[in-house]
């Protein structure tokens, strides 16, 4: 076996996405003259930093071989317990938000502990858990649309700048950096990777697989709360329709990123790319004056397309070549 | 069904110089097999002599690469499949495998063959219902036809496989190993099944490690090893000991088969004492000393892998203790793994290896408290204990990067038992550890686990492989249906000796 | 009594207490009007979860239904407003294109072996969008209402006697369904098929095809419900049935069909429309906040299915020990 060859390959594998993403921005640019202009990138940034944010935690949920589909609710709900904290119940913006997380962590912690514990499959207790999510937060907000005026402080995260750039920019970054590092570098990320590539050997290797699940859900839901914290300052409003869909996106995100459904693996930066990809491909459908419904529909084509080229076994024929000269070496 | 009285006489299947090799050594090399109508035909041999294959090679599961199979009096060309085996005639009997949970005895027999009404297609249940009993009726067995599958003991479902079987007008039934989870009345009540098929004209295959068994129910035994054809034994010939000696073959050559045993004298490193637990296993005491191979014999579901993974601590223990190092001990895969315990489990694929992992992620995951510190793993450290087993045990290709998925079986198996090597190791529990692997691998499977006994590891190993059992143990422990039967600990032991007292058949005779 | 039976038996008597319940809280309750409305409710959900509950008997989902819902409201819209084709002659059209929708999901679930909650999930972002695009706009491209005037097809939502049509037609499909699973080959398989797929194969049985045929009668369900809605609201709106899938999700996983596959029938599914419909009902009338709504149906599907897992393990212990005992009594006689 050649070995650099290989490595080559490997390489060229990795920065696919990154190639996909540039003939992305340069059709973009073609189609649309008003692409590249330094106002509509910064729109274009809003969008990623809050699905980056989501991703970094959500990942955890496929890379064990489960799913979270109740991150969207859970980041409306987060906006408006924050809104409730500091501006009806009076407490100041910090420990207000340091409640929140607390209360997205127990989310997620319930989440883990009803898959895990009770063998129900991950989709429907997410799934059920972004019902009951979406109604609280219409319970609470009365179903209204808050406007946030205060505190100065929270407001701060979404609005603020620091050396020029948008603070929600230094939080995705943030987060996505300690992600990837949970993920490469510490004992928690190795024993997610296994959970998901083969639960029995990494039990007999001494790892507790429910612990590590449940810890996934606890990530997924805390990433989702801050990203519902960070949009809520941004938009300045909480409600509970806000990111609805947002699952679906932060999905789309990480398949693209070449993370598997099937668990085993995953690439958080890949995930990154795959956030600002979908957050160019929004944009793109904004600018061409693309009516809001595509938005869905491609998504929806895109998951499943990637979803395709992601995955080894059948395929038709098209689709082998397409990979071949996509530079995919295959299994 | 007999409809002339020299029906017994007629031959329903004829494979003649049936060879077979996967890629590479021949597992079949000219093999003759012949059924007649209405026989109860067992095939023995060891593990790996060829028998499942050539079964399989029967049933249409697997091609074979040359010879002739003729059954009833059709030949059967080389697109033989399995589908097409049922439509002959040719049943295998699964243990639950192809029983449909939440349905009924009846339904489970008619399944896609449900009686209709003329009109519009509807099942007619009463019929179907009343068909069913009269079978279960006509063979006497203790089942009702609306009982659901769920509710039924293993014995009762084979029973109905049988039935489903017997329902597609099988002519031929093939029964693989039926009695290894069965209760000893479960058992009883099976023969006196057989008995009857045989009785209606259909043949049976059976294919069983207990010697007893064979000896009681067959007419014919065809004895295979290593991929050939031994002899065909007919009813008057046909005796335990003919047939292990048979089996085993070897044992014309003394010098090779027979070991000494010799009671190793290090410190009492496990102690087990009483260990239970409730349909696995019973009451096992056992000794390890430091430094020895501690060989654990017997057939296949006779409790052995239940034992060694309750001593690891996978699974929970009803009664007994353990004491490990001198001090009383709770078993956990955790405590088992910081205490020096290594465990090599069976089925690589499902429970060895992570393929789609790399050959470092994988021995990574069992030393994350030497590669990791507060947390955090140290990739430097962790490449550098990969390139330490990659080096100690000869993986090729020596590329920890690469997934393990993609390495031949005895590579694989080579990462599995590497992991825990490069740990400061007290006890190696290894299950089968040979199966699937290549010569070259095996061999250097076996220097491995010498070495390690040399050093002062104690290890436990677990194997089906008697050549592989008797030439690496110190001392073999023999279990059957959950109970110690035989402990070899001095003097000569052959295989011969420990397959005998696996099969049930102690100090000569039968049992 | 079998486990299932016992528990059915356990679920109709919470519905009778709720029943209970509700008519000493609110005289309103019972009167026959509030009744047809609340089986009218029920029967809504209950079309699509008769659909979705051979798709769950066959261990698959179909999170697709409600979008299915929204596509052949927009459909039968565009019909109605931009052509004269009278209403028999587009609804099959509009019911062929819930067909197609499971045709799709079943290429991709067997096709390529993805997950059925991802390629259902999917193909619900392609049918919400797809919606949204046929919609019926006005002039500055608005989605703008469509008010059906067409009498035939108002005529769905009429009553026939004090009952709504589509109470009955949900309960003659409920029937015909409960049959067929029970008396045809077809039925059998889709229980062999989710119950154990490898043996359904040695049996003989074509479980790609099982899965494609569920799937497309799950998109039929759902087209069928959607033309009830839309006939019943006198108007058609892509926001249609966005959401119900969760609705369904919960009256089946009420009535006792698991995700595991190979278990579940009908009548499970209609005790659990019904007890669903019920609830709902209850809130509207005791006055408590629309908003509770989704909290209760994603709190019931939680709730049941960890009592549900319970209950199960906890039958199947005693089960365990009555069987020990057996054999331990037979081994006994043999020796």
């Amino acid at each position: 076996m050649n070995l650099t060859a290989a490595k080559a390959r490997q390489l060229l594998k990795d920065l696919r996405l990154f190639f996909v993403l540039i003939l992305l921005m340069a059709v973009l640019s073609v189609l649309s003259p008003r692409f590249l202009t330094l106002g509509n990138l910064s729109n274009v940034l809003w969008s990623v930093c809050i699905i980056g944010i989501m991703c970094s935690g959500f990942i955890y949920a496929p890379i064990t071989g489960g799913i979270d589909l109740s991150v969207g609710s859970m980041a409306a709900l987060a906006g408006i317990i924050a809104n409730v904290l500091m501006n009806q119940v009076g407490i100041p913006w910090v420990p207000a938000l340091v409640i929140t997380l607390a209360c997205g962590m127990f989310i997620g912690f319930i989440n883990g502990i009803v898959t895990t514990k009770f063998g129900v499959p991950a989709f429907i207790v997410t799934m059920a858990a972004k019902t009951y999510l979406f109604g609280i937060a219409m319970l609470v907000s009365n179903g209204d649309m808050i406007t946030i005026m205060k505190p100065k402080g929270f407001l701060a995260i979404g609005v603020g700048k620091l050396f020029g750039l948008p603070i929600p920019i230094y939080i995705m970054v943030a987060v996505i950096v300690a992600s990837h590092i949970l993920l490469k570098h510490t004992v928690f990320g190795r024993k997610a990777i296994a959970v998901g590539a083969n639960e029995v050997a990494a039990k007999l290797s001494g790892v507790d697989p429910d612990r590590t699940r449940i810890m996934a859900y606890v990530l997924s839901a805390t990433a989702a709360t801050v990203a519902g914290i960070v949009m809520a300052s941004l938009t300045q409003q909480a409600y509970a329709a806000n990111a609805g869909g947002y699952e679906l996106d932060v999905i789309t995100a990480v398949v693209v990123g070449g993370t598997s459904l099937m668990g085993g693996s995953g690439s958080v930066a890949g995930a990154l790319i795959g956030a600002v990809m979908v957050g160019f491909i929004n944009n793109g459908l904004n600018l061409l004056n693309m009516p809001s419904s595509f938005h869905p529909l491609v998504t929806g084509v895109v998951i499943l397309l990637a979803l395709l080229l992601n995955q080894g076994g059948k395929m038709p024929k098209f689709i082998l070549s397409m990979r071949k000269r996509l530079g995919d070496p295959g299994k | 069904m007999a409809e002339n009285s020299d029906a017994s006489e007629e031959v329903l299947l004829d494979c003649r110089k049936i060879c077979k090799s996967y890629n590479g050594p021949m597992v079949l090399s000219d093999v003759d097999f012949s059924m007649k109508r209405g026989e109860i035909h067992a095939l023995v041999g060891e593990n790996g002599a060829g028998k499942s294959t050539l079964i399989k090679i029967i049933t249409g599961v697997t091609g074979r690469n040359s010879g002739t199979m003729v059954f009833e009096g059709k030949e059967i060309g080389h697109d033989h499949s399995r589908t097409g085996a049922q439509g002959l005639g040719i049943a295998v009997i699964y243990q639950e495998l192809s029983l449909i949970h939440g349905m009924t005895v009846a339904q489970n027999m008619f399944l896609t063959k449900e009686p209709r009404m003329p009109v519009l297609g509807i099942i007619n249940i009463r019929r179907m219902n009343s068909l069913a009993q009269a079978m279960i009726d006509r063979y006497g067995f203790n089942l009702k036809a609306t009982d659901v599958i769920d509710g039924l003991s293993i014995g009762q479902r084979q029973t109905v496989e049988i039935l489903k079987a017997l329902n597609g007008k099988a002519s031929l039934m093939i029964m693989d190993e039926p009695t290894s989870s069965l209760t000893s009345a479960e058992s009883a009540q099976l023969f006196g099944i057989i008995r009857q098929l045989k009785a209606d004209g259909i043949s049976v295959l059976y294919i069983s490690h207990r010697m007893e068994e064979v000896f009681d129910l067959s007419d014919r035994v065809t004895v295979l090893r290593d991929g050939r054809l031994v002899e065909v034994l007919e009813k008057e010939r046909i005796h335990p000991n003919e047939i292990i000696r048979l089996m085993i073959g070897r044992c014309l050559d003394e010098k090779d088969s027979k070991c000494v045993m010799e009671r190793k004298g290090g410190e009492v490193v496990l102690d087990v004492h009483g260990l239970s637990s409730e349909g696995k296993f019973s009451d096992i005491s056992l000794q390890l000393h430091a430094g020895e191979v501690l060989g654990i014999g017997g057939l296949v579901g006779s409790g052995r892998t239940e034992l060694v993974r309750a001593i690891y601590g996978i699974d929970a223990h009803d009664s007994g203790s353990i004491s490990f190092q001198g001090k009383p001990w709770t078993p956990g895969v955790s405590q088992s793994i910081r205490g020096g315990f290594g465990f090599v489990p069976e089925e690589r694929r499902l429970q060895g290896i992570m393929g789609g992992i790399s050959i470092t992620g994988n021995i990574g995951i069992t030393n994350l408290d030497s590669i990791a510190g507060k947390g955090f793993v140290s990739d430097r450290k962790e490449l550098a204990l990969s390139r330490k087993a990659v080096g100690l045990l000869n993986i090729k290709p020596a590329e920890p990067s690469l997934p393990v998925g993609n390495l031949s079986g005895g590579n694989q198996q080579k990462v599995v038992v590497g992991k825990w090597l490069i740990r400061d190791l007290r006890l190696l529990i290894v299950d089968e550890p040979t199966v699937g692997i290549d010569i070259g691998a095996k061999e250097e499977m076996y220097q491995t686990i010498a070495r390690l006994a040399s050093e002062g590891v104690s290890v436990i190993l677990v194997s089906s492989d008697l050549p592989e059992l008797t030439r690496l143990s110190d001392r073999i422990l023999v279990l059957r249906k959950g109970r110690i039967v035989k402990e070899f600990a001095e003097g000569a032991v052959t295989e011969e000796d420990v397959l005998r007292a696996s099969s049930g058949i102690l100090e000569g005779g039968a049992a | 009594m079998s486990i299932t039976a016992l528990r059915r038996l356990i679920l109709i008597g919470l519905l009778l207490a709720i029943g209970l319940g509700l008519s000493l809280a609110s005289p309103s309750f019972l009167k026959l009007d509030n009744l047809m409305t609340l089986l009218q409710e029920a029967s809504q959900t209950g079309i699509v979860a008769v659909g979705f509950t051979l798709v769950l008997i066959t261990a698959g989902i179909d999170m697709s239904i409600g979008a299915v819902i929204a596509i052949t409201a927009m459909i039968c819209a565009n019909f109605l407003t931009y052509t004269h084709i009278p209403a028999f002659a587009f609804i099959p059209v509009a019911l062929g294109a819930g067909c197609l929708v499971g045709l799709f999901n079943g290429f991709f679930i067997t096709r390529f072996k993805l997950p059925e909650f991802i390629v259902t999930l999917a193909s619900r972002g392609i049918l919400a969008g797809l919606a949204l695009l046929i919609a019926v706009k006005d002039a500055d491209g608005f989605v703008s209402n469509v008010f059906i005037q067409d009498p035939v097809y108002l005529g769905f939502g009429g009553t026939v006697g004090p009952f709504y049509i589509i109470t009955i037609v949900f309960l003659v499909l409920a029937v015909l369904v409960q049959f067929f699973l029970k008396r045809t080959r077809s039925g059998t398989n889709i229980y062999a098929t989710g119950a154990n797929p490898t043996a359904a194969r040695l049996s003989g049985i074509n479980t790609d095809k099982t899965i494609f045929a569920v799937y497309m009668f799950s998109g039929f369900c759902a087209s069928l419900s959607s033309i009830f809605l839309s006939a019943r609201m006198m108007t058609a709106m892509p926001e249609f049935g966005i959401g119900s899938e969760m609705d369904v999700i919960a009256a089946v996983v009420i009535g006792g069909t698991p995700f595991t596959g190979g278990i579940g029938d009908i009548w499970g599914t209609v005790i659990g429309t019904v007890f669903l419909a019920m609830i709902k009902n209850g809130i509207l009338k005791l006055g408590i906040s629309p908003y509770i709504q989704p909290i209760v149906i994603g709190g019931i599907i939680v709730v049941v299915v960890v009592v549900d897992v319970w209950y199960k393990g906890f039958a199947e212990r005693l089960a365990r020990n009555r069987a020990r005992r057996r054999t331990a009594e037979q081994d006994r006689a043999a020796a």
